[in-house]
């Protein structure tokens, strides 16, 4: 086997992960002169273009079926929370949960023993063993050993757990680096939490440049997460000149710009312009008009039958159909599968058609459209691990926001956050000159950098 | 001398120790199976009468044989005990299910401690920790010092060099002493097997299921055994590989993540 050392020769590649950052915005803001970093980047040879985030549309779901080339069916995360298999207890997967190895562990002669299709795809093409690091993607923690460097991002309780090896934390620590920002200070302190962002911001730029720059390394990912938390809260303020923060929108913005150029200017220092440089976002934003709560409308309908005497998910009684877990995602409480099942698995289809058509007629009040689509388990996922996922994934139009709490009663709300991801308006920063067939989905991406290593 | 008897030896050369360079000192009593086996130690090292009170934190959620064990025993061995209660935080109501169990640790625990450390005006507390329990603990020291904030900055420890233990610090901090830090899981059942240590039967397997680790009703969850006495498990100890401390570690993670999801406006 050939070994590649990992100096300035050999193929490299720069991926910048920007969490929750809309094509439409970036395109927008690109446009007005916000972003001149990145619209030196777009006039030079990259084009900017929409994507499909994965299914359902949150963070955990994405980053994994980005960092892994495959659907949840084969790597097996369908969200931050799902219930253990055959309780109603809730589960936060992490990083050991993922089932499918990942690009840098593909690249690395894959040490986590983990076999995908992707994985089997380019098993041989890959000649070379390549070092990574890898910078706060989200669902990586708790760290594994890997070659290479990695900080886990969210969500992420103990930075030395979250980074390998040891001295990557101990330079991580020196600086002040951390993981998250406190997301609960968003309106009691808005002017604390608007500083953090910035913070957290610039710690991660100093360590993204810190690692590019003294530690050897053929593939880079670093992403930031501030970009989503300000949207959560601010997204309201994107495009509201007379927001009262639309100024501390902009200077995130800016500071994230800041970023990209930094980042770019490196890249283009180590590869003399020969690699393969990109960002992406694991989902698009758009502002909320209602939040929409799936389990009192599972309820109102007679699916949805719960004990409050007990805590969280075990509260789903006998008699109950169906349930949902954030976002939009609905299961069946089949007989079998779960203690209280109710559900024949002869009527599994009934039920499904009858959620799909009372979801689809579900009005905002103001005679608008809830749901988008409603897409079937069978539709959405491949592979040996479909049967964990939802039955159904429920798709808004951008401004519900759909919710699976238990503690509410009401069908919709609203609450303090102004901004819901979207799963169509992800982005997507590549090469002009990259062949791609169609429209980008997030689990594509994998096989272009995968591709940039194979053909060297 | 024997494994059991050169751990035991170091440990009451380390109680005793503590008695000598503090003159406020207690022990914390949670009732469970180590610091159970460290009040063995303490009596033995002071000959059946410990000179000094034991505290045991009340969350007002331990097991029912939790409270009949600890009151039947500090009676028996004739004990100074002190019960911690953060009485505000409890009648504020909070508990595990309705805040995050963070906060509930944090108020109930934490708190209570600190409370019982100002109004004894403690210099020191021996606490029955093992090195194996979990990573962090791993970097304790037997005498370690924590600030006034109950902060404990593991890389700023002044080195331990055989039995020379550092005890001076200022006046706003206290001592942490930790004379089981050299125990493992399975030398503590071994000593309860030697010295016939009374211990509470929630460790013993009841219908394929025994707590191995106990504190609160609340963060507890029993693990999959077999094992119905101390033979039985230190069998069973001889013979598994899982982390004792497992199920509560990833509690806390879970907590962690519970609250970080909820400030996103999940769950």
């Amino acid at each position: 086997m050939m070994i590649r050392c990992s100096g300035k020769s050999g193929p490299k590649a720069v991926v910048l992960g920007l969490d929750g950052v809309p094509f439409t915005l970036l395109r927008e803001y690109a446009r007005q002169g916000i972003l001149p970093n990145l619209a030196n980047i777009l006039g030079h040879g990259f084009r900017l273009e929409q994507m499909d985030a994965s299914t359902p549309e949150v963070s955990s779901t994405s980053w994994t079926s980005f960092m892994t080339g495959v659907n949840p069916g084969e790597h097996g995360i369908y969200g931050f929370m799902e219930l253990q298999q055959g309780t109603y207890k809730m589960h936060f997967p992490n990083f050991a949960d993922v089932q499918a190895p990942t690009i840098w562990n593909i690249l690395g002669k894959n040490p986590s023993g983990k076999g995908s299709s992707l994985e089997r795809r380019y098993r041989d093409a890959i000649k070379g063993t390549y070092r990574s690091v890898v910078l706060n993607v989200p669902q990586t923690y708790p760290a594994e050993p890997m070659h290479g460097v990695l900080t886990a991002g969210f969500v992420a309780p103990d930075l030395r757990k979250a980074t390998y090896p040891e001295e990557a934390y101990q330079y991580l620590k020196s600086i002040g680096y951390v993981s998250d920002v406190d997301a609960s200070k968003a309106i009691s302190d808005t002017d604390v939490f608007l500083g953090d962002l910035s913070d957290a911001l610039e710690k991660r730029r100093i360590a993204f440049e810190h690692f590019l720059e003294g530690n050897s390394w053929d593939l880079f990912i670093g992403t930031v997460t501030e970009t989503d938390r300000l949207h959560h809260f601010f997204f309201d303020a994107a495009y509201d000149p007379g927001h009262p923060r639309h100024g501390a929108f902009l200077s995130l913005y800016k500071g994230l710009d800041d970023l990209i150029g930094c980042i770019y200017r490196k890249f283009m220092d180590r590869t003399d312009g020969d690699g393969l440089f990109m960002t992406l976002s694991d989902h698009g934003f758009s502002c909320i008009r209602r939040e929409i709560y799936m389990n009192p409308w599972l309820k109102r309908e007679g699916y949805l039958k719960t004990d409050p005497g007990r805590q969280y998910f075990e509260q789903v009684d006998h008699g109950t159909k169906a349930f949902a877990l954030d976002p939009g995602r609905i299961y069946l409480n089949i007989e079998g599968k779960y203690p209280r099942g109710a559900v024949k698995p002869g009527d599994r289809k009934n039920v499904l058609n009858e959620i799909t058509s009372g979801l689809m007629a579900l009005e905002d009040g103001e005679g608008n459209k809830v749901m988008k689509e409603i897409r079937e388990n069978e539709v959405l996922y491949s592979g040996p691990l479909k049967e964990k996922g939802p039955d159904l994934v429920c798709t808004p139009h951008d401004g519900y926001d759909l919710k699976g709490t238990l503690a509410k009663q009401e069908v919709m709300g609203k609450a303090h956050f102004t901004g819901m991801h979207t799963a169509h308006d992800a982005h997507c920063v590549l090469p002009g000159g990259l062949e791609t067939a169609g429209r980008l989905h997030i689990e594509g991406l994998a096989r272009h950098i995968l591709d940039h290593f194979a053909s060297t | 001398m024997d494994h059991l008897s050169s751990l035991e030896n170091k440990s009451i050369y380390i109680i005793r120790e503590a008695y000598y360079r503090f003159k406020n000192i207690a022990m914390l009593w949670s009732i469970g199976k180590d610091s159970t086996t460290m009040l063995w130690l303490c009596r033995k090292a002071f000959f059946g009468e410990i000179p000094f009170p034991l505290i045991h934190i009340d969350t007002g959620f331990k097991f029912p044989k939790m409270y009949e064990f600890r009151d039947e025993y500090a009676k028996k061995w004739g004990l100074n005990l002190i019960v911690g209660r953060n009485e505000e935080a409890i009648k504020a109501g909070i508990r595990c299910d309705n805040v995050q169990k963070l906060l509930c640790c944090t108020e109930l625990k934490t708190n209570a401690l600190r409370q019982i450390i100002a109004t004894y005006g403690l210099e020191g507390i021996i606490l029955g920790i093992r090195r194996d329990e979990h990573g962090i603990r791993a970097k304790e020291r037997v005498f370690s010092p924590r600030d006034d904030n109950f902060k404990w900055n593991y890389e700023d420890q002044p080195a331990e060099l055989w039995d020379q233990y550092k005890t001076t610090a200022s006046e706003d901090n206290h001592f942490r002493v930790h004379p089981l830090l050299h125990w493992t899981e399975l030398d503590i059942w071994k000593y309860i097997k030697r010295e016939k240590i009374p211990i509470t039967d929630l460790y013993f397997s009841k219908n394929g299921k025994r707590y191995r680790s106990i504190g609160c009703i609340t963060c507890c969850s029993p693990i999959d055994s077999s094992a119905r006495n101390v033979d039985e498990i230190i069998h069973e100890l001889e013979t598994t590989h899982t982390s004792e401390r497992a199920g509560r570690a990833q509690d806390k993670e879970d907590a962690y993540t519970m609250q970080k999801l909820r400030s996103l406006g999940y769950m």
